[in-house]
């Protein structure tokens, strides 16, 4: 298969091999000692998945897909359902580790241009990083946010540098040394090349998201 | 020492003509007669006829040594040797020269292979010139054994030993033996496909024991120290108090008087036992106990009731630990298991709710003799579960750090015996086992059809969790990964087939006896397949739970064969040991204490500091003889001038000197005869111990006398002796390389393995035909 | 094996988390309230950035720019001298741990990174191979307080026998790196024991412990309704196990509880009578902290007047 986005970074993350077993073994996110080629099909992951419980979301089947190299796994839309809660990983026997697994999967399914509704709003979140050194929630989601939490919530927001003063703490943003080394290290790094990459893929895909950035038909 | 006075007799068999039709016999012994060197000649000189030449020609010829030219020494060399020592000569004044395996069947009949046959005899003639008689070693057997564990396996272990004669002490923690046998109610029988009484069974086993003259059964009691070696062992045992002395006549009237109540561990920790009692019914010795960390007398209070009713005047209440010291010959390791503790999975709610329990205490809930005597009842409300589930695999099949790697063995079974049981009493009851694979090996799986057909239900998955509703009534989340449903069965009560682990018990005597544990922490065997109950330590084996998890069958398979091993190994009466291992010349050892690098630990400081050499550990590899810069210590029987002596009798100009490891190099060497491949006749083998003896005087004595080339084979790393060896063998060949200067390019080393012969005859091969570079 | 009596309470980092920042900035002046109390030698640093943790599990971030940001703060800690790493938030734990295990192992990330470093002129960045210890190096603030948790019980000044409290243990302290959890991963009771230090009666298993918040990181934002299916599952075990506290260890649960807890009251028409708090607020109040001026309770979604009322805090 070809990828749209090949560059070194996703080399670390979701590297080019013969097999998604391979690919995954390799993969950065993966632990060393994964135990993928061991796992004995016991369900213990599914049976302890929180997705699994409320979704068609089936970790064992899905490390059995990647198993027998079925690519279309990084298609299938239930691997979004996972919650990263890593009980899978926990309670596996044999050291696998479905979610670490689907961490590659979402991000080779990414590389092909899949999921880009997901990141649309997410694409800012670098810059901000950069910027200030602090994770910030994407206004979409803020957005939400507003329109489901009540009047505490949007006082306290409002007063938030207030509340914090009066807690006895500084500043939220990260005190710039004046060399801006965050972003010179993400710079450094590629972060910014691929985002752009990713930018331009959003931009050339014509199909749309509804505002709240929901994946309407796997919600349920 | 010269004793080139001394007359040699060479005796040459025919072998049939595997020898005779390559190598011209005649001129062979034309070439090596002398005045003091006779020669004899045979058909085959293994057969009766020959045994005789050789015997009657030693008394005839007054011959003081023996050369023998025949088939390699791997074949005959005991049969031989017996010859002469029959014919009161000693040992080592016999030598075999291989002229079958590294001769005739490894070259072409001509000139060439006659003079190599000749060239054989002469470096065995002159070698022997320079041996020495060798006393064999020989240590005697203590003719008692000791059986540590009153399990299923030590009983049958020391019952073996017993009805063999031998005179056997059983040691057992527990004040009874029995073990976990006796807690586990039923066994199955994959043949009549029925359960049957498990105490019907062992009690009379037990009672065997304690009436048999041949075992001093020795319960309450553990072994606190061990000294000595194979054959010869010091044991310290601690006999602790049972507050009532052996008299005792089992009537039961103290337990009856006793006000207080204790925990009961045969019975799950049910609170049904009186602090004076016997662990059960059938306890063997029929001798109660008092548990002193509950009795009111023996924690400082006043009662006394027991000993004012007792009428043999058994109660004493002033009992100590008893020391006792044993002599025994060698020793049986049957220390059990302990079930693994659920309550490391606190997913499955063991130890949380009250009707999660293990097959270990269903065994007991099932049992006549259990705490619910018999009736089938959940612990929560005593009342009659309906719906039972069963985990598999709890602790067994688990990488993570609360689980264990390997299959416990027993589990798949005993769940099937149980949920046979409970359908076959309860009609009514619903019986589901969650499993990953079960695993009725072998006939077990007609047992596993029959309970297939009394309608369990089997459901294919590792279940998450059992949560708790109300009433105490149980749910497991599983997956059936058959058919992909995530399903809650809701169960009255739940099984976990817990994990079967090394017993602390275990552990605690392996530490006592030095001898070493698998990374699981159950003893391990010598070799898996071939040793399976040998330990780490001659003279000790192990059988049962504590080598590795395993069923009641498989235990007694395993102890009877450790009472059979023990038997042959005790029956010998003395332990021989080849005498060619390590000497010590004292006078010469100035107490550098390089020696002490022995990878085989062979060599110690006696008390008053002189380097001693263990002859039961030591092989004779010859390491030890580099490591001593005052040349002290030598290898019997292959001193440097006995090597030098052959070399200087084998080798001629242009010949390649191969010195072979004396186990599977060796072996290699013969296996290209046995597999009629060729190389050229101008390869000429030594034999070694191992090729860390080589020195750079005995290469420099085969160049002098015109060898070509010179190659160490040793033995493969996959090898005991190899494995410690060859590491040491390969720096030495280096150190020598580099010693030689512009001459070490004609050293060579290389490892064998016996299959792989065609590599050894290649390297000949290469070796013979390159030019002499000198 | 991480042992407690081996948790150190000197050179801590306490490591700034985002979303404590602008949710729950309670949650971090209660923490340094307990700390000083307690003795605890810290700093606090402005140089240091958030972990990159919610762009990591968001999919967006990979794991070398994670690791470089690490390195960053890495660096941060060693010059300043407070090298042992202790997060207020569970994925801030398991980002430096994980990090720093790479950094560690890996040398092709290593030398990727320290070039990186390099070619900006931020050779003091620079990460030398085990210069910090992936396990001796790295907790969180609640082994902190689990460590101290009969100091904490001895100071404590309010009475909260008869409270029923339960813990939510974060998921990502517990499940990623489970051998270095302080406890059994499937059954852990660090909140539990520093509950008890304190005389609450705590609720040590319900139905459900162990299962996620139900954040997920981006589905609440993507999968909302699949997350509140989740939280619902949990905070209808919590109801059926009868409590009146839950105890967090990060901020991102305490969001999900704390905030959705009334969403879900409206959405699945159901009302539930417990609050939420950071087991650093929890501590904080018991060693006498102002609920607002310090615990910052008001920043809550749950209100917790009533609470407060019942165990005799004025607010």
């Amino acid at each position: 298969m070809t990828y749209v986005i090949s560059e070194t970074l996703s080399e670390y993350d979701t590297p080019i091999c013969d097999t998604l077993a391979e690919t995954v073994k390799k993969s950065l996110r993966t632990s060393d000692t994964i135990g993928i080629d061991r796992c004995l099909q016991c369900g213990a992951c599914t049976s302890s998945c929180p997705a699994a419980r409320f979704t068609d979301y089936n970790p064992r089947t899905m490390i059995k897909r990647v198993m027998e190299n079925d690519m279309s796994v990084i298609e299938d839309e239930t691997i979004w359902n996972c919650f990263y809660c890593y009980t899978c990983h926990l309670r596996c026997p044999r050291n696998n580790s479905p979610t670490q697994v689907v961490q590659v999967l979402r991000q080779m399914a990414i590389n092909k241009g899949i999921g880009l509704d997901r990141l649309k709003v997410l694409l800012e979140y670098g810059d901000t990083f950069a910027e200030l050194g602090v994770s910030k929630i994407p206004d979409l989601y803020v957005g939400q946010m507003e329109d489901d939490f009540d009047r505490r919530w949007h006082e306290f927001k409002n007063n938030l540098d207030a509340v914090r003063s009066e807690l006895g703490l500084g500043p939220v943003a990260v005190r710039d040394s004046g060399r801006g080394e965050i972003r010179a290290i993400l710079e450094g790094i590629g972060l910014f090349e691929r985002q752009e990459k990713l930018k331009q893929m959003v931009e050339s895909e014509s199909d749309t998201v509804d505002k709240k950035g929901q994946i309407t038909d796997e919600a349920n | 020492m010269n004793h080139s006075n001394d007359h040699v007799g060479v005796f040459i068999c025919h072998c049939g003509g595997n020898i005779s039709d390559i190598i011209d016999i005649r001129s062979v012994k034309q070439e090596i007669r002398s005045d003091n060197i006779s020669t004899f000649d045979c058909e085959y000189l293994c057969s009766n006829v020959g045994q005789d030449l050789i015997k009657t020609s030693i008394y005839k010829h007054s011959l003081d040594k023996v050369i023998i030219g025949a088939c390699t020494p791997a074949k005959h060399e005991k049969l031989f040797k017996k010859c002469v020592e029959d014919a009161q000569l000693n040992a080592s004044m016999l030598e075999i020269a291989n002229l079958r395996e590294q001769c005739s069947w490894v070259h072409p009949n001509n000139l060439a292979t006659t003079n190599k046959a000749i060239s054989l005899l002469n470096g065995k003639i002159k070698r022997i010139q320079t041996a020495l008689p060798l006393i064999p070693i020989q240590i005697p057997i203590n003719p008692n054994a000791m059986v540590i564990g009153g399990g299923i396996a030590g009983i049958n272990s020391a019952l073996n030993l017993a009805n063999n004669g031998i005179h056997t002490y059983l040691i057992e923690k527990e004040v009874t033996i029995g073990g976990n046998a006796a807690k586990i109610g039923k066994m199955f029988s994959p043949e009549k496909l029925a359960e049957e009484c498990s105490m019907c069974s062992l009690s009379p086993l037990m009672n065997e024991v304690g009436s048999h003259p041949n075992i001093t059964l020795l319960t309450y009691s553990e072994v606190e120290n061990v000294n000595g070696s194979a054959g010869d062992f010091k044991v310290t045992i601690r006999k602790k108090p049972r507050y009532v002395k052996d008299n005792c006549m089992a009537c039961g009237r103290c337990s009856k008087v006793c006000p207080t109540y204790v925990e009961n561990d045969y019975n799950c920790g049910v609170k049904d036992k009186k602090a004076i009692s016997m662990r059960f019914a059938q306890s063997v010795p029929q001798v109660y106990s008092i548990d002193p960390d509950h009795c009111i007398e023996l924690t400082g209070g006043e009662c006394g009731k027991c000993r004012d009713v007792c009428k043999v005047d058994a109660i004493d209440f002033e009992q100590k630990d008893e020391m006792i010291e044993l002599d025994v010959g060698a020793i049986v390791v049957a220390t059990g298991f302990d079930e693994y503790d659920a309550s490391r999975k606190p997913q499955y709610g063991y130890g949380i709710f009250e009707n999660v329990v293990t097959q270990m205490e269903l065994a007991r809930i099932l049992g006549v003799n259990g705490p619910t005597l018999g009736k089938f009842a959940r612990p929560s409300d005593n009342s009659m579960p309906h719906n039972i589930v069963m985990i598999q695999c709890v602790g067994s099949r688990d990488e993570g750090k609360s689980g264990n790697k390997y299959c416990s063995r027993y589990c798949c079974m005993a769940a099937l015996k149980h949920a046979s049981l409970i359908a076959k009493k309860y009609p009514d009851a619903n019986v589901t086992i969650c499993y990953i694979d079960i695993r009725a090996f072998g006939l077990y799986e007609n047992y596993y059809r029959a309970v297939q057909d009394m309608g369990i239900s089997f459901v294919r998955g590792r279940p998450a969790e059992v949560v708790q509703k109300a009433n105490h009534n149980l749910v497991v989340k599983i997956e059936d990964t058959l058919t992909q449903e995530l399903k809650e069965i809701p169960a009255d009560m739940v099984v976990l087939s817990s994990a079967m682990e090394a017993s602390s018990g275990t552990k605690q005597v392996a530490n006592i006896l030095n001898i070493t544990l698998s990374e699981d922490g159950f003893v391990k065997e010598k070799h898996s397949k071939l040793k399976p109950v040998d330990t780490s330590r001659d003279g000790i084996f192990v059988c049962g739970t504590a080598q590795s998890p395993k069923d009641v069958t498989d235990t007694i398979a395993q102890s009877g064969l450790a009472a059979a091993r023990t038997s042959a190994f005790i029956s010998d009466k003395v332990i021989r040991r080849d005498p060619q291992i390590a000497q010590i010349e004292r006078s010469l050892c100035n107490n550098c204490d390089e020696c002490l690098k022995c990878p085989f630990e062979a060599i110690s400081k006696d008390k008053i500091g002189n380097v001693d050499i263990n002859p039961l550990v030591c092989n004779g590899c010859g390491y030890c003889t580099k490591l001593c810069s005052k040349g002290a210590i030598s290898i019997a029987g292959y001193k440097e001038e006995q090597i030098m002596a052959e070399i200087d009798g084998v080798i001629e100009k242009g010949d390649v000197l191969a010195f072979l490891s004396r186990e599977i190099p060796y072996a290699t060497a013969d296996n290209i005869g046995n597999s009629v491949a060729e190389y050229p006749a101008n390869v000429k083998i030594v034999q070694v111990p191992t090729t860390t003896i080589i020195t750079k005087a005995m290469i420099e004595h085969a160049f002098k006398r015109g060898s070509q080339a010179v190659l160490l084979v040793e033995e493969p790393t996959d090898n005991p002796v190899g494995s410690f060896i060859y590491p040491l063998a390969l720096e030495n060949f280096e150190q020598l390389k580099g010693e030689l200067g512009k001459k070490g390019a004609r050293l060579h080393f290389k490892k064998a393995y016996i299959p792989h012969y065609r590599g050894l005859a290649e390297t000949f091969i290469s070796l013979a035909q390159m030019e002499d570079i000198e | 094996m991480k042992q407690i009596e081996n948790i150190p309470d000197c050179g801590i980092l306490l490591f700034k988390s985002c979303l404590v920042s602008v949710e729950y900035p309670g949650i971090e002046s209660s923490t340094t309230y307990v700390f000083d109390k307690l003795g605890i030698d810290y700093l606090v640093s402005d140089e240091q950035s958030c972990c990159t943790g919610l762009g990591y599990y968001f999919d967006l971030f990979d794991q070398m720019s994670t690791t470089a940001v690490a390195a960053r703060n890495f660096a941060i800690a060693r010059k300043n001298g407070y090298n042992n790493i202790t997060p207020m938030c569970s994925t801030c734990y398991a980002i430096n741990k994980e990090a720093c295990a790479l950094l560690n192992s890996n040398d092709e990330v290593r030398s990727n990174i320290n070039s990186v470093f390099k070619q900006a002129g931020l050779d003091d960045l620079i990460y030398e191979q085990n210069s910090l210890d992936e396990v001796d190096n790295f907790y969180h603030v609640v082994e902190l307080f689990l460590s101290k948790a009969k100091q904490i019980g001895k100071l404590n000044t309010i009475d909260f026998s008869g409270v029923r409290v339960a813990a939510h243990h974060a998921c990502h302290y517990y499940k990623i790196q489970s051998d270095d959890m302080i406890g059994n991963p499937n059954h852990p009771l660090l909140i539990d024991t520093i509950a008890k230090s304190c005389g609450a009666d705590v609720v040590e298993w319900y139905e459900d412990k162990t299962l996620t918040c139900g954040a997920g990181f981006s589905q609440i934002h993507v999968n909302r309704d699949l997350s509140l299916k989740v939280t619902h599952a949990k905070l209808e075990s919590l109801k059926e196990a009868g409590v009146e506290l839950v105890l967090h260890m990060c901020p991102n649960c305490q969001i999900q509880y704390d905030r959705y807890q009334p969403v879900i009251e409206k959405e699945y028409g159901t009302k539930y009578d417990f609050v939420h708090m950071n087991i650093g607020q929890f501590v904080a109040l018991a060693l006498g902290a102002d609920p607002e001026k310090v615990c910052g309770f008001q920043t809550h979604s749950v209100p917790l007047d009533g609470f407060l009322e019942r165990i005799g805090v004025s607010f």
